[in-house]
């Protein structure tokens, strides 16, 4: 009996070799990430995993940047017109358009110029009955470039939208491609407020776009192609997102090829990622910049000598090593790169304890008194580790002489201290919804904006004012890429702000995997993904 | 008989209620609070509700917890089952030759391998076979109980078999998908098991071997292979069960450990992740079903013992 018993074990075992890994199952692809999306709806969630996880799988825009050209290309509008004052764009949709088809909700018409409405209008309107749901009035902040441009959404007719501007803004495209003004459906939030459970309108989502959601169980969430796609049909059936919050183990998952493609690898292993000949690494510069403000409503930093000397104390290099392990791209501007509006002549700050302590003796600096350096408790997506950062700049000060103390305080009271004023420098960061530069400068510089919104150096000064407002309808890109460039050169030789590092997103896939789109301001698309057995496995299939 | 199970169920009651004392204790300690001033109305409420099969309602995802701790104790037992059936497969045959070349080279060198099997961390040699299929170049799942790809309904809880029903959809795809991703945990915890097993059957057949029964087998010019299979491993048996049962919670322990490192859906992953997101019922929930399992196995086994084995009858009195 027993003998029995361990011969169908040691057959069991033996059958095992029948395991084909999931890289080599062609209709199914795994994405492996690091977080669970907290909801289904970038309206709502602004963080990575949620984007990666629904803005370019669940839903479509009414235009969007094209990956190659960079330029804004139609997605569910077949159209757009502008009139000669630019206050009114005028949209023509597409006429065939299905919504995903679900176990929870069947869609009797086609999209149209409602639902458009309706989406734009759960983002601007109080009066939504979506608007409050799921704490989105909460998300004021991420919509605010859309709240103060846009007076009125008209509805033509069930195919034509029109949208009129407070007055000539150059952002509304931008904005109408971020990663927020997603078009959802308007029968189905209706059904939805019907049946008494609004709430479950971002959790179980209902869009357009090539994936439709299957499913969200034990951290796994599955998705299946488009059933009545009005694209292209996506090349994967099966997409699935496993939630691995271990970064080795998702790693070790991807080589072991129960992940095709991994988010976000440890910052410490990219370079042994960076060898592997099995695996792919993408590398995309994001818009995302660590910052240090400077107070300058108050002494020391009212003075820009004073800003511009401890600065130049501040070893950068240093904190690149040490806090970003060198996967961040040093800087000295706020905008990375790769934007049309980055400015490479602007003034570069120099690393020189001693020119700093000339400067800081000769402009008469109080040694005697203790710096503040407040920061957040936890760390963001700008900076891995804002102690570590406080630290070292702490150590760089101490060897010129001056003191400091690091304040690290919770989200509630870090708004208390910003408000008050009660602090010399603060570590933060931007991370631009949209691609327009405005997106960066306005909540840094503006006078209307206050410390919470972003302006902790709490910077006013009507040039610059003046340069904001006007760049915004410029009609000529040459003047606003002018603009922007002043704008830079004026942070920087104000030292308002100083630049450390722009961040880096990376993904590893297996070299099977092709025609992945990673945008690290609206997410990952996996629409065009193609998966083909891979060379070493093929004999399996 | 009647006896024997008579005293068996009342040791098991007087068990189950120190242990209901204990999870009502932990659940109103991290839960609840007593607010209300009568405890007694308060744990015989409790009580009630266990006997109702009502345990509670998770935090997390408002699911009842009797389901989700027994179909994620069910995992854990099908993880223990295939690593002891996999710890027997090498293990006995391990013991045997031990037990029969005792005091021999083969003897030493058997002994020393279980030796190490018992001196390793299960805790690290998890880590260790998580990393092994891509330092050796070979294709294992080292992450959860089946891949995301099968979608395989709860019908019995048991994967084994659940994997088995949806072969229309899969074929046996789903299943073998199951057995890869089973390989490499139980392996883990058969490493344990092994050195167990191979000391528990190499003690067993030196005590028999030594009897006087096995020596007029010889004398009756049966053969090695005979004696082997007709008198020593009948005889040997019974000891190997008895002192496996009593190795039943440790078993059950290590494999919680090593589900934590391979994320294997089983209570020890369930406990880990449930009091991470501060879902403290599951604690009660987990003490009440997995001691309540290893009570009734208990019981079996002895029935078993009692069963297969005539020295063990005595028991089956009131006086043993």
């Amino acid at each position: 009996m027993i003998i029995q018993i361990l011969f169908i074990f040691a057959s069991l075992v033996l059958l095992s070799g029948c395991y084909q890994t999931e890289s080599t199952i062609t209709n199914n692809l795994l994405y492996c990430t690091d977080k669970a999306p907290t909801s289904f709806n970038p309206q709502v969630s602004h963080d990575t995993a949620s984007l990666d996880a629904t803005s370019h799988q669940l839903y479509n825009h009414l235009i969007r940047i094209d990956p190659v050209s960079r330029r804004f290309v139609a997605d569910i509008a077949t159209r757009w017109e502008v009139n000669r004052s630019k206050t009114e764009y005028t949209f023509y949709l597409h006429d065939n358009i299905n919504f995903h088809q679900t176990d929870y909700f069947t869609p009797t018409r086609h999209l149209n110029a409602d639902d458009v409405i309706f989406s734009l209008q759960r983002l601007l309107s109080a009066s939504n009955p979506y608007h409050a749901i799921n704490s989105q009035s909460e998300n004021y902040f991420f919509n605010h470039p859309l709240t103060n441009i846009i007076k009125d959404i008209i509805k033509i007719d069930d195919h034509t939208v029109r949208i009129l501007l407070t007055k000539s803004d150059a952002t509304l495209l931008a904005n109408l491609a971020a990663h927020y003004s997603v078009i959802l459906s308007e029968e189905y939030a209706t059904n939805l407020l019907q049946a008494g459970h609004p709430e479950r309108f971002d959790h179980l989502p209902i869009g357009t776009g090539p994936y439709q959601f299957k499913n969200y169980h034990n951290n796994i969430i599955r998705y299946q192609r488009h059933q009545n796609p009005w694209q292209t049909p996506a090349n994967i059936e099966n997409l699935i997102f496993d939630v691995t919050s271990n970064s080795t183990k998702r790693y070790a998952k991807l080589l072991s090829g129960e992940c095709d493609i991994i988010a976000n690898p440890a910052l410490s292993q990219v370079e042994q990622i960076s060898q592997n000949p099995n695996v792919s690494l993408s590398i995309r510069p994001t818009g995302n910049v660590a910052l240090i403000a400077f107070n300058s409503k108050s002494s020391p930093f009212d003075d820009v000598i004073n800003r511009h000397a401890l600065s130049n104390a501040i070893n950068l290099n240093t904190i690149i090593q040490a806090v970003f392990f060198n996967n961040a791209v040093s800087t000295d501007n706020l905008l990375p790169s790769h934007s049309w509006a980055f400015n490479p002549r602007t003034l570069k700050q120099h690393f020189s304890p001693e020119d700093s302590l000339k400067s800081l003796q000769e402009n008469n600096f109080n040694f005697e008194q203790t710096l503040r350096i407040l920061a957040p408790i936890k760390k963001s997506i700008y900076n891995p580790n804002f102690y570590k950062t406080a630290e070292l700049i702490q150590a760089n000060w101490a060897n010129i002489g001056v003191k400091s103390d690091i304040i690290l305080l919770s989200k509630a009271d870090l708004d208390l201290a910003l408000l008050s004023g009660d602090y010399d420098i603060f570590l933060t960061g931007r991370s631009p919804n949209i691609k327009d530069p405005d997106n960066i400068f306005r909540p840094l510089l503006s006078c209307k904006v206050n410390q919470i919104e972003g302006n902790t150096s709490q910077w006013c000064d009507p040039k610059t004012q003046a340069l904001l407002d006007s760049t915004l309808v410029k009609s000529s890109f040459i003047q606003r890429v002018k603009n922007y460039y002043q704008l830079q050169e004026l942070v920087q030789s104000q030292r308002i702000y100083l630049p450390i590092a722009h961040l880096l997103r990376f993904d590893v896939f297996n070299k099977n995997i092709t025609n992945i789109e990673v945008d690290p301001q609206t997410g990952i698309s996996l629409y065009k993904a193609n998966k083909v057995p891979p060379l070493n496995k093929t004999g399996l299939q | 008989m009647l006896n024997f199970l008579l005293r068996r169920i009342y040791l098991l009651f007087i068990t189950a209620f120190i242990l209901s004392l204990i999870a009502f204790t932990i659940d109103h300690l991290t839960v609840h609070t007593f607010e209300s001033e009568n405890a007694y109305s308060l744990y015989k409420n409790y009580l009630s509700d266990i006997i109702h099969g009502d345990f509670g309602t998770s935090l997390i995802d408002q699911k009842p917890m009797l389901a989700t701790g027994l179909s994620a104790f069910s995992s854990t037992l099908e993880l223990c089952i295939f690593a002891f059936l996999m710890a027997s497969t090498i293990g006995i045959p391990l013991g045997i030759l031990a037990g029969m070349f005792n005091n021999h080279k083969i003897d030493y060198s058997i002994m020393t391998i279980a030796l190490i099997g018992l001196a390793l961390p299960v805790f690290w040699v998890a880590i260790i076979f998580t990393i092994l299929p891509n330092a050796i170049g070979w294709n294992m799942p080292i992450d959860g109980n089946i891949s995301p790809i099968y979608e395989v309904p709860a019908v019995t809880g048991f994967l084994f078999i659940d994997s088995l029903l949806v072969t229309e959809q899969y074929q046996f795809e789903a299943f073998y998908n199951y057995i890869a991703h089973l390989i490499l945990p139980a392996s883990v915890l058969a490493i344990f098991l092994i050195s167990e097993i191979i000391r528990l059957t190499r003690h067993a057949i030196t005590m028999v071997m030594k009897s006087n029964y096995i020596k007029a087998a010889h004398t009756k010019g049966l053969s090695r292979r005979q004696i082997v299979y007709r008198h020593v491993l009948r005889n040997a048996l019974p000891p190997i069960i008895h002192q496996l049962r009593l190795q039943l919670s440790t078993i059950i322990s290590f494999a919680m450990a090593i589900e934590i490192v391979f994320s294997y859906q089983g209570s020890g992953l369930w406990l880990f992740v449930s009091i991470q997101q501060g879902d403290y019922l599951a604690l009660s929930s987990a003490l009440l079903i997995i001691s309540g399992f290893i009570l009734v196995s208990s019981i079996l086994i002895d029935l078993l013992l009692v069963t297969i084995s005539p020295t063990k009858r005595k028991t089956l009195y009131a006086d043993q």
